[in-house]
C-alpha cells in the first residue's frame, strides 16, 4: 500500500499498518486499563526489582509474549503455504522471507530462551534452598539486556525492515552487498544486546549453584534441574561469545565494508563455521533445561526418585561436551570433504547414547510408580514420545551421505521442530503449570491445562509429521511457493490446519491464564506433594525465603522429611545471602544499550559515542557502590 | 501411532516420493541409507512406546494405590548397560555403510591435482549459479537454462556462484551440493535412467529463491546428440 505524506509517497505492507492500526488500539486501552485498576505502582515497583522471582515471571511473560508474536508469523506462513502457488495477502517474496527469518529468530532467542531463564530464575534458587541469585543487580542488567533486545528486534517490524536473511543470516547473502536495507542490522544489534544478557545469566546461575546451596546440599543431592541449569549455563558460557564475536565481524563487514567473509581474503564459509560453533550447543541449551524440568515433573508425580540419577547427570555432562563436537553436521552439503563430513557424522550419532540413556531413565522413573496424570506430568508424557522422534530423525540426519538430501529441506523442518518443540516448548509449559502456584499463587485449572496440552500436540503432530515427508519429496525450507504437479499439495495443506489447531491450543491457555487469576483455587505451599525445596516455602515464593536454610541430608531430603513427619531442620551456617534492594539503574543500562543499538543502525555517530560512553559510566558507577557493606553486619545480627 | 507408520511405508512406496526414486547410483546409495536408518529407528521407536505406554498405564494413579509410596530402586546396572550398549550396536550398524557411502559422495572442491576435474571420458558441464537463474554451458559452447544429461555416462558438474551461497538439487540425481562464490566444485553424476526431473536451488538465496528452478532431462545417448546440436 502506497500513502501520499506531503509531496513524498510512502510504501507500507499491508501487514506492517494492520499491525501498526492493531496497536494504536491496544496500546491506549492497555494503558487505561492499567490506570483504572491502579497497577502503575505494581508496574513501578517491577521496573525495579531484582528479586529472582519478580524477573524470572517477567522474562516468563516477555517470552510468552515474544512466543504469540513468532506463532501469529508461523501461521502467516502457513497460510501462504496452505494452496500451491498461493497469493495470500503480501506474504510473497521479500515479505515471506522475512517472515520466516523474524519467526526463526524470534523463537530461539526472544521466546525460548527467556522463557527457560526465567523458570530457572523462578525455580532454581528456591530447589537449592538459596535466598536469591548471588547477583540480583546483575540479574536485573540481563533482563533488561535481553528486553532492549527484543524490543529491538520488533521495532523493526514496524519500520518495515524486518531482517530478512534467515534466522542463521548466511554471509553473503547477509552482507550489505546483499541486503541492504537496515533489516539484518536490526538483526545483529538485537542478538548482540540479549546475547550479552544471556552471557552475564550464565555467569550469576554458575556463581549461585555453586556458593549459595543449602547446607548439607553436596552436588549428589542437588535436583535435576539445578543440575541442568549448571551445564546449560557453562555451554553459554563458552557458545554465546562465539555468537558474540561472529556477530561483530558481521557488524564490521556491513558497517564498515570490511571483508572476513568476501573478497581474496575472507571466505564465506568462515561465518557458517562460526554460527554453528554457537548454533549447535544453542540446541542443547534450549534442550537440558527442558530435560531438568520434566526430570523433576516425572519424579514428583511417579511419587519415586529419579531413576539413574548418577547416569542422569553423566549424561547431561557429555551431552553438552559432544554438543561442541558435532557443528559441522549443518554442513554436509558445504563440501568440506570426505573426512569432515564422516567425523561429524560419527560424532552426532554419539550424542544418540547418552540421549537414549535418559529416556529411558525417565520411563524407568515411572515404572513401579504411582503415575498421577496431572497436567505437568502429561506434558511429560507428550514429551517422550514427541523428543524421541525428534531424536531418531537427528540420528537419520546424521548419516552424512543420506543427509545431503534431507539438507534444507522440509525434513529437516520437522526435525528441529520435533525436538524444539517437542523438548523446550513442551518443558516450558510443564515448568509453567508445575510452579505456577510459586508464581502467582494459584493452581492452573487442570481442565483448561488438558483442552491446550490435547490441542496443541494433535495440532503439532498435524503440522509437522507430514513436513517429513513433503522434505523428501523435494521440497526446500524457506521457500515461499511450490508448483501444483509436485504432488505437495495434500500434504501442506493439512500442515496448515494442524498449524492453526496449536493455535487454537495457545488460545485456551492464555483462557486459562485469565480464568485461574479471576477464579482459580489457592495452592496452598505444597500442592503437587512435592520432594524439592521449592514446596517447602509459602506461594507464592516470599522475597525473603528461607531465612533460615534448610539442612539437606540426603536427595528429596523435602519428601523424606514428610514421609517421616518431621521438620526439615534449619541450619546454622549463614552464608552472607545476596542483597535485595529496588534500583532503576538496570532499566536505564537496557534502555541506553537501546539507544546505542538504534544509533549503531542509522549510523548517527555522536549519539552513538554519547550513549557508548553513558552506559559505560552507569557499569563503573555500579563498581564504586556495594550495598554489602551497609547491610550485611546488619543481617548477620538480624539473622541469628 | 503404529498405524501411522504403516500408513507413511504406504505414502512411501505410492505416491513416488523423490528422493526415494533414484535415478543414479549416488541417489541409490542414499536412498537405501535412509530406508537403513529409518528402519533401525523404527526399532528404537517401537521399544520407547511401547515402554512408556505400558509404564503409563499399569502404573496409573487409582483409588487403590493412591496413598501408597511405592518402594524407591534407584538403578540397575544390567538394565543401565543394556541400554547403554543396544544403541552402541544400532549405531555401529548404521556407522559403517554411513562412513563408507560418505567418502564416496562427498566431493573435494577443486585444487589442480584433482582426478575428476582431468577425467578425458567423462562429460563436462559448466553449471553457474546467479541469482534466480541457473545456466548450464555444455562443452560445444551450448548455453541453456535446461541441464541435459545422457544415460548412463558420468558428468561432472562444475559448480560455480556468481554472487551468494546457492544450492544444486535434483533429488531423484542425488543431492545436494552448495554452490559457494569464489570456489569450483565438481559434482559428479551417472544417470542410470532416462527421465524428466524439477531441479531447484536448496539454499536460501534472496528474494525469488523459491522460483530458482530449473528442469533436467536425463536422455538416450543419441537423443542427448541431437539436443546438443540444436540451435
Amino acid at each position: 500500500m502506497t500513502l501520499p505524506i506531503w509531496d513524498n509517497v510512502l510504501y507500507m505492507p499491508g501487514d506492517v499498518i494492520a499491525a501498526w492500526i492493531m496497536m494504536l488500539l491496544v496500546g491506549p486501552i492497555l494503558l487505561l486499563w492499567l490506570s483504572k485498576t491502579k497497577k502503575w505502582p505494581l508496574v513501578w515497583e517491577y521496573m525495579r526489582t531484582t528479586n529472582h522471582r519478580k524477573i524470572g515471571s517477567m522474562y516468563v511473560l516477555f517470552g510468552f509474549l515474544f512466543f504469540l508474536r513468532g506463532g501469529i508469523d508461523a501461521l502467516l506462513m502457513r497460510t501462504q503455504l496452505a494452496v500451491p502457488e498461493n497469493n495470500f495477502w503480501v506474504f510473497q517474496g521479500d515479505k515471506y522471507n522475512e517472515v520466516f527469518s523474524t519467526h526463526g529468530t524470534m523463537m530461539i532467542f526472544f521466546a525460548a530462551m527467556p522463557l527457560l531463564i526465567g523458570l530457572m530464575n523462578i525455580a532454581v534458587p528456591l530447589q537449592i534452598g538459596a535466598r536469591d541469585m548471588a547477583f540480583p543487580f546483575l540479574n536485573a542488567v540481563s533482563f533488561w539486556m535481553f528486553l532492549a533486545g527484543g524490543m529491538l528486534f520488533n521495532m523493526a517490524f514496524f519500520l518495515d525492515s524486518s531482517p530478512n536473511a534467515g534466522w542463521t543470516a548466511y554471509t553473503p547473502l547477509s552482507t550489505d552487498t546483499y541486503t541492504q536495507t537496515e533489516g539484518n542490522d536490526y538483526y545483529l544489534f538485537a542478538l548482540q544486546v540479549s546475547g550479552l544478557g544471556t552471557t552475564l545469566t550464565a555467569v550469576n546461575m554458575i556463581v549461585t549453584i555453586l556458593r549459595h546451596r543449602a547446607p548439607g546440599m553436596k552436588w549428589n543431592r542437588m535436583p535435576l534441574f539445578p543440575w541442568a541449569t549448571l551445564v546449560t549455563s557453562l555451554l553459554i558460557l563458552v557458545a554465546f561469545p562465539v555468537l558474540t564475536i561472529a556477530l561483530f565481524l558481521l557488524m564490521f563487514e556491513r558497517l564498515f565494508d570490511t571483508s572476513f567473509f568476501s573478497g581474496e581474503a575472507g571466505n564465506p564459509v568462515y561465518w557458517q563455521h562460526l554460527f554453528w560453533i554457537f548454533g549447535h550447543p544453542e540446541v542443547y541449551i534450549l534442550a537440558l533445561p527442558a530435560f531438568g524440568i520434566f526430570s523433576d515433573v516425572i519424579s514428583t508425580f511417579s511419587r519415586k526418585k529419579v531413576f539413574g540419577y548418577t547416569a542422569m547427570v553423566l549424561s547431561l555432562c557429555l551431552i553438552g561436551f559432544l554438543g561442541f563436537m558435532v557443528w559441522a553436521h549443518h554442513m554436509f552439503t558445504v563440501g568440506l570433504g570426505p573426512m569432515a563430513n564422516t567425523f561429524f557424522a560419527i560424532t552426532t550419532m554419539l550424542i544418540a547414547i547418552p540421549t537414549g540413556i535418559k529416556v529411558f531413565n525417565w520411563l524407568f522413573t515411572m515404572r513401579n510408580g504411582v503415575v498421577r496424570f496431572t497436567v505437568p506430568m502429561l506434558f511429560a508424557l507428550a514429551f517422550i514420545p514427541t523428543f524421541v522422534m525428534g531424536g531418531v530423525t537427528g540420528v537419520m540426519l546424521s548419516v552424512a551421505a543420506a543427509d545431503m538430501q534431507f539438507h534444507d529441506t522440509h525434513f529437516v523442518v520437522a526435525h528441529f521442530h520435533y525436538t524444539i518443540i517437542g523438548s523446550t516448548i513442551l518443558g516450558v509449559f510443564a515448568g509453567i503449570y508445575y510452579w505456577y502456584p510459586k508464581i502467582t499463587g494459584k493452581l492452573l485449572d487442570r481442565r483448561l491445562g488438558i483442552w491446550h496440552l490435547g490441542l496443541f500436540i494433535t495440532g503439532f503432530h498435524l503440522t509437522f509429521f507430514l513436513m517429513h515427508i513433503t522434505g523428501l519429496n523435494g521440497m526446500p525450507r524457506r521457500t515461499y511457493t511450490y508448483q501444483w504437479g509436485e504432488n505437495l499439495f495434500a500434504f501442506n495443506f493439512i500442515s496448515t490446519i494442524g498449524a492453526f489447531l496449536m493455535g487454537a491450543g495457545m488460545a485456551v491457555f492464555i483462557w486459562n491464564i485469565i480464568r485461574t487469576r479471576q477464579s482459580g483455587d489457592h495452592a496452598g505451599a505444597d500442592p503437587w506433594q512435592g520432594r524439592t525445596l521449592e514446596w517447602l516455602v509459602s506461594s507464592p515464593a516470599p522475597e525473603h525465603p528461607f531465612t533460615k536454610q534448610p539442612v539437606v541430608d540426603q536427595r528429596d531430603a523435602f519428601w523424606y522429611a514428610k514421609q517421616a513427619g518431621r521438620r526439615m531442620a534449619a541450619g546454622t551456617d549463614s552464608r552472607p545471602a545476596p542483597i535485595a534492594g529496588k534500583t532503576i539503574q538496570p532499566l536505564c543500562i537496557g534502555a541506553i544499550l537501546w539507544l546505542l543499538s538504534l544509533s549503531m543502525i542509522y549510523q548517527w555517530w555522536i549519539l552513538a559515542v554519547l550513549s557508548g560512553v553513558l552506559v559505560l559510566v552507569m557499569f563503573l558507577l555500579r563498581t564504586w557502590r556495594d550495598e554489602r557493606i551497609n547491610t550485611i553486619g546488619k543481617e548477620g545480627t538480624a539473622d541469628e | 501411532m503404529k498405524k501411522a507408520w504403516i500408513v507413511l511405508l504406504l505414502l512411501l512406496n505410492g505416491c513416488q516420493i523423490r528422493t526415494l526414486n533414484p535415478h543414479s547410483q549416488v541417489a541409490g546409495d542414499q536412498a537405501m541409507l535412509i530406508y537403513l536408518s529409518f528402519a533401525i529407528m523404527i526399532v528404537v521407536m517401537a521399544v520407547v512406546f511401547v515402554l512408556l505406554i505400558r509404564f503409563a498405564w499399569k502404573y496409573k494413579q487409582t483409588a487403590k494405590n493412591k496413598d501408597d509410596v511405592p518402594e524407591e530402586i534407584n538403578s540397575n546396572k544390567r538394565l543401565e548397560i543394556m541400554w547403554t550398549l543396544f544403541p552402541v550396536l544400532l549405531l555401529a550398524i548404521l556407522a559403517v555403510p554411513t562412513v563408507v557411502v560418505t567418502y564416496h559422495v562427498s566431493p573435494e572442491s577443486r585444487n589442480g591435482t584433482d582426478n575428476a576435474a582431468a577425467n578425458e571420458a567423462a562429460i563436462h558441464i559448466q553449471v553457474t549459479a546467479e541469482r534466480y537463474d541457473w545456466t548450464f554451458t555444455y562443452e560445444n559452447g551450448k548455453q541453456s537454462n535446461r541441464l541435459v544429461l545422457p544415460v548412463g555416462e558420468q558428468a561432472i558438474l562444475h559448480l560455480q556462484s556468481e554472487d551468494v551461497i546457492h544450492s544444486f538439487w535434483v533429488p531423484e540425481l542425488g543431492g545436494k551440493q552448495d554452490v559457494i562464490p569464489g570456489k569450483e566444485i565438481l559434482f559428479e553424476v551417472t544417470p542410470d535412467k532416462t527421465g524428466t526431473f524439477l531441479g531447484k536451488c536448496a539454499e536460501f538465496c534472496g528474494v525469488n529463491h523459491a522460483l530458482m528452478r530449473f528442469d533436467t532431462d536425463v536422455l538416450q545417448e543419441k537423443a542427448y546428440r541431437n539436443w546438443l546440436q540444436e540451435e
